[in-house]
């Protein structure tokens, strides 16, 4: 019985090293573990072996089945493997390199460039104000402390509506309702589309961006002022920039300035964005006036703050490397597609 | 304007003084400089000359051949121009010597040597005069360097009149000079001028000034003085030469008198030949007048316009422009000599009307001192002498004046000097840098009353700001170290209609692959017409220079195909979107209402109008539902306001109520305009009223725990039926245990189902409490299918 035993081991051991498939597998259990497998049959048939054996021949039978359950499982698992591996190398090799659709549209070089400015700016506690696109004289002009008549209204020239308002030449024409919407002590920015009747070319628009800013509070000098031009445009610009500031003529600030900075693109060797002068100027600025304070409903006498301008339309130029303002509003896709989301 | 340093050097030293940091310190202290040129570096060895013989030219009718002195030697010289005369001085420029930047070498002329050029004055670089050469007094030394005698070598700076525009008082060199005298601390030299007292006794001159308004008189000085026996006719080098630099042409000696008070000073001024308008009389015109101006043109002048009559014929535009009739000519021997001040609005009225916008005009608009007036005549006559020292002086000083400024006195105290600043300046610089510039002062420990000077006064300086701004200016705000100010923060409340706009914007290029535009907020006429594009009247420009497009837009769409007809030309596909205003105007005469819209327009050459109305669709439901947790609802339009949209399949969108739109299939006859082959849909969602709609809170609903039962059910219904049909019958079932119902299908096939279509919905049906039971589920369905029989809705069996 007991050479049976062993014999049978090694029939199993031989037929297992042979087998292809899951169904030979079952095909062998069948043989020696099924209900009449040749294993199964010995130890059915115990009890016809001579006592004194009987026992050393179920243990070494019940042996033998683990040992096949085991060598059956190992076989099963064997199998398995190779048929992922079949199925691996059988697979379809994708070509990564074939372009697929993105579908990704773009948002305009202007909105991309006012969403960094105004995230900037509500980070430093700024409110963003909307201004009408249509204005009425009053607030274009005269609350910014331009009267009918004045020279300086020679800077801009204006489309003027049949009703007597007028497309804004400046997005200063929001200044006077938001002081008097928001009193002192405030900041605000107030970014918007303005309109200025002249023929186009590569520099000039008729219709582009501008952002402007305000903060009132007490005791606002020039010194905060440049304090604060300078944070606001390194935070623009990524980078510690230099700027200077120059007298320059803005009939609603008293002082008036024009900011340059050192061109942030070459460090003021000189480039084409600075045209080799190595200063760019980049944004008028001033001390509010103290009658454009009092029209917007502010004591000017315990109130003063500062103003500042920056050309929507010109940093987006300047970001993108862009030497044509009309490019802006061509509604041309294949140029817009450039610019895409962030 | 063009600033000679020469003629500043006459008010200040400049010894010393580097020329181009100079001028950059003008730019960092008063106004900007737009650019430098030196003139007369790049002429040398160029000298005095004479011309001893003139011969023809064998073959020429043109060339001479000359023989010329230069003190060292005699040369000959061909030359062209038709003034040689023997005995002339000229300038000449020998071999070797430089003619701007021009080495000038021996020349060949009709086969005779050339030994250097005789210049004319547009050689030498000092006018445009190239009608002949240069012919010197006789006087001038020969072979002296042409630099002692025409002062050639001048380095001018341009400054950008924009930045001028608050400062009558730099109109002119002295105004500048005065600057430069504060920004380098150095002294202003006093003007030399004729003390016109000398002349009290003679007899006054005949000047009228009718006042129409006492409180704002259209003419507030008139100055006037006689001189007569003027011999000379043309100016100095030194006067041809800096008004040439300065941007103006030589014209006669009284003329360029005028001219060179008026950049010296700021202050324009006239002369009147003498024999044709010896007295004055100055008005307005009482009709519509006719007038001819010196530059020989005719003009109509209107009603009320200010002018300078003789008697009572009018003889100038008063600060805009003399006439031609009395105008100087080369046998002027006498003047009446105007120098007078107008009101700056009525003059820049008449030069804007008049298109006339004359250097005089450009500085009475800025509002100019009237004290400057009498200066400027005292100045006059002494430089005229220096010219010609045989004119006399035939009139008292005359002068009518009607209205002074007030005298501004401004107090003002150190600290709110130093707070207004930022910057602790020192008393001494603070008193230094206004008296400098001509301030009067009156200083009491650290307070300050300040006489702002009369050339200040008109409007330019009133205030303690405009105070702050001299000192800190001078100081220079490079000057000034920046610091922070301890400011309140506090949040920053979230404008809605903001949020949402980008958010659409982001979700549009991202999710559908949009690109967002810019287009112009007015109706392209011509566009209109090709693509037949009818859009209602609204609001209009007046005064565009492009007149045809001068309406602006109520509608986003027009401008949103404009912009699809440009890119199909490039593209089979495009998706373009903004979000701009819209303006409605009711011609009453009011302000118009401005909108804020979402404009969408969508073209494909593959995709059916169908698909592309639920791709627009799919657009709006998600910005809606994103950014305000609502669904739309969207209906027919039975009746289309617009001639772009399809009068079937144009549909509004419905939130909470509001109408905020409509997508819109584009009309056949516009698409066929800007493609046949494309399908085109639009559509317009008004952001602003969306933005101002209140979030939906979006409230948790627990998940059943019971097991729910999901069964289909298909339909065939008249072709006609829409599912929004459907939905109604079924939301107004009270089926108790539905939990969600969804469209699974729409089958269309018009072989098989004449006239109909089969729609297959999902039911999802279930209980928080318990698992239903069969006959409570076969209860649901049999309520619903009972309701939608009796809408003629049956289950496909």
């Amino acid at each position: 019985m007991e050479e049976k035993i062993s014999l049978l081991k090694e029939q199993v051991a031989k037929k297992m090293s042979e087998i292809k498939n899951a169904t030979d597998v079952e095909n062998i259990r069948v043989e020696y573990l099924g209900k009449k497998g040749q294993v199964i049959e010995i130890l059915k048939n115990l009890k016809n072996v001579e006592a004194s054996k009987r026992k050393e021949v179920g243990e070494k039978a019940n042996i033998l089945r683990q040992e096949i359950e085991k060598m059956i499982e190992n076989k099963k698992e064997e199998i398995k493997e190779r048929e992922y591996d079949e199925k691996i190398n059988n697979a379809e090799k994708i070509d990564i390199t074939v372009p697929v659709e993105d579908n990704i549209g773009s948002l305009h070089p202007i909105t991309i460039v006012q969403k960094e400015l105004e995230d900037i700016f509500t980070g430093m506690g700024f409110t963003v104000e909307d201004g009408n696109e249509v204005e009425t004289e009053y607030n274009n002009f005269e609350a910014v402390n331009v009267p009918k008549y004045h020279p300086a209204r020679d800077m801009q020239d204006t489309f003027w509506l049949e009703n007597g308002e007028l497309l804004k030449t400046q997005t200063s024409a929001a200044q006077n309702k938001i002081m008097l919407k928001y009193g002192a002590p405030l900041k605000a920015i107030f970014p918007g589309r303005c309109f200025r009747n002249e023929a186009l070319d590569a520099s000039h628009e008729n219709t582009f961006f501008q952002m402007e800013g305000m903060m009132i509070d007490k005791n606002v000098s020039i010194s905060n002022l440049i304090y604060f031009m300078k944070t606001l445009l390194s935070e623009i610009f990524k980078k510690d920039v230099e700027v200077r500031l120059r007298p320059g003529y803005f009939p609603f600030v008293e002082p008036g300035f024009e900011l340059d900075i050192k061109c942030p693109y070459c460090d003021g060797k000189g480039c084409k964005v600075c045209k080799g002068g190595s200063w760019i100027e980049l944004c008028p600025c001033g001390m509010i006036h103290p009658n454009v304070l009092k029209m917007g409903g502010i004591d000017p006498e315990e109130y003063s703050g500062f103003a500042f301008g920056l050309g929507l339309s010109r940093l987006a130029m300047m970001k993108y490397n862009i030497n044509d303002l009309r490019a802006l509003n061509s509604c041309d896709v294949r140029i817009l597609k450039q610019m895409n989301i962030k | 304007m063009y600033i000679s340093i020469n003629w500043i050097k006459d008010f200040v030293d400049l010894d010393g003084v580097d020329v181009e940091k100079l001028i950059y310190k003008f730019t960092m202290s008063t106004a900007e400089v737009e650019g430098i040129t030196k003139y007369g570096q790049d002429i040398d060895k160029v000298i005095v000359a004479q011309i001893l013989s003139v011969e023809d030219v064998e073959n020429s009718k043109k060339l001479h051949k000359l023989m010329v002195d230069t003190g060292k030697e005699k040369l000959q010289v061909i030359c062209g121009a038709p003034n040689v005369k023997v005995g002339a001085k000229v300038v000449f420029a020998q071999v070797g010597s430089t003619v701007n930047g021009e080495k000038i070498g021996q020349a060949t002329l009709a086969g005779q040597v050339s030994n250097g050029m005789c210049l004319s004055e547009k050689e030498l670089g000092v006018s445009d005069d190239h009608s002949g050469i240069i012919i010197l007094d006789d006087d001038a030394p020969l072979g002296e360097d042409i630099k002692n005698i025409i002062p050639v070598e001048d380095v001018i700076y341009e400054v950008d009149n924009k930045s001028l525009t608050n400062r009558p008082d730099l109109w002119g060199h002295y105004g500048i000079a005065r600057e430069i005298a504060a920004i380098t601390g150095r002294k202003l030299k006093p003007l030399e001028v004729e003390d016109l007292k000398l002349y009290n006794d003679m007899e006054k001159l005949q000047v009228g000034v009718e006042v129409e308004d006492d409180d704002n008189p259209l003419c507030l000085r008139y100055s006037a003085m006689r001189v007569e026996n003027v011999t000379k006719k043309m100016s100095s080098w030194k006067v041809k030469v800096r008004l040439y630099y300065c941007g103006m042409r030589s014209i006669n000696l009284l003329a360029d008198m005028t001219n060179y008070i008026m950049l010296e000073l700021g202050q324009p001024m006239h002369a009147f030949d003498e024999k044709v308008v010896g007295s004055v009389n100055v008005r307005t015109l009482k009709e519509d007048t006719k007038f001819t101006t010196l530059d020989k043109q005719e003009r109509l002048l209107d009603k009320g316009t200010l002018m300078i009559c003789h008697e009572d014929e009018p003889v100038g535009i008063a600060g805009v422009m003399g006439g031609l009739d009395s105008e100087i000519t080369d046998n002027t021997t006498s003047l009446f000599l105007e120098s007078a001040n107008f009101d700056a609005v009525a003059i820049r009225k008449t030069a804007s009307k008049l298109d006339l916008r004359t250097d005089a005009a450009a500085r009475y608009e800025k509002t100019l001192d009237p004290e400057l007036t009498e200066l400027a005549i005292a100045r006059f006559i002494k430089i005229l002498k220096a010219e010609d020292k045989d004119i006399k002086v035939t009139s008292a000083f005359t002068d009518v004046y009607i209205k002074r400024y007030p005298h501004i006195t401004i107090h003002i105290d150190k600290d709110y000097i130093d707070r207004s600043i930022g910057k602790v300046l020192t008393m001494q610089e603070i008193t230094t840098t206004l008296k400098n510039l001509e301030y009067g002062l009156d200083v009491d420990g650290d307070n300050i009353t300040i006489e702002v000077p009369t050339f200040r006064a008109t409007k330019d300086v009133s205030q303690k700001a405009d105070i702050i701004e001299e000192i800190a200016r001078i100081h220079g705000y490079d000057n000034i170290e920046p610091k922070t100010n301890l400011w309140k923060i506090s949040p920053v409340p979230k404008d809605p209609v903001r949020e949402l706009e980008y958010a659409s914007k982001e979700l549009l290029a991202t999710k559908y692959g949009m690109s967002e535009i810019h287009s112009y907020v007015w109706y392209n006429t011509e566009m209109n017409q090709e693509l037949g594009i009818k859009v209602r009247d609204n609001l209009k420009i007046v005064n565009g220079i492009v007149k045809l497009d001068n309406t602006l837009r109520r509608e986003m769409a027009p401008t949103m195909l404009y912009a699809i007809n440009k890119n199909l030309k490039y593209m089979p596909e495009c998706r373009v979107f903004e979000i701009g205003r819209t303006f409605e105007y009711e011609f009453d005469g009011k302000d118009a209402k401005e909108n804020k819209i979402l404009g969408v327009a969508v073209a494909s050459s593959k995709a059916k109008e169908k698909e592309l109305v639920y791709e627009v669709k799919s657009m709006i439901d998600n910005i809606i539902k994103i950014n305000r947790n609502l669904n739309a609802k969207y209906e027919n339009i039975e009746l289309v306001q617009n001639n772009w949209m399809h009068p079937v399949n144009s549909f509004s969108i419905i939130v909470e109520g509001q109408n905020l739109g409509y997508i819109s299939v584009v009309h056949p006859k516009i698409k066929d305009a800007i493609n046949p082959k494309t399908s085109i849909v639009v559509a317009e969602l008004a952001i602003d009223k969306l933005g101002n709609i209140v979030k939906n809170d979006i409230s948790y609903k627990e998940i059943s725990k019971y097991q729910t039962v999901t069964f289909d059910l298909s339909l065939i219904v008249d072709k006609n039926v829409k599912y929004g049909d459907i939905e109604k019958v079924i939301q107004e079932t009270n089926m108790q245990y539905l939990m969600e119902y969804s469209l699974v299908d729409i089958y269309e096939n018009i072989e098989k189902m004449l006239g109909k279509k089969t729609v297959t919905i999902r039911f999802v049906i279930g209980s928080y409490t318990d698992t239903l039971t069969k006959e409570q589920i076969d209860n649901e369905r049999e309520i619903v299918l009972e309701a939608l029989k009796k809408n003629s809705m049956y289950i496909n069996e």
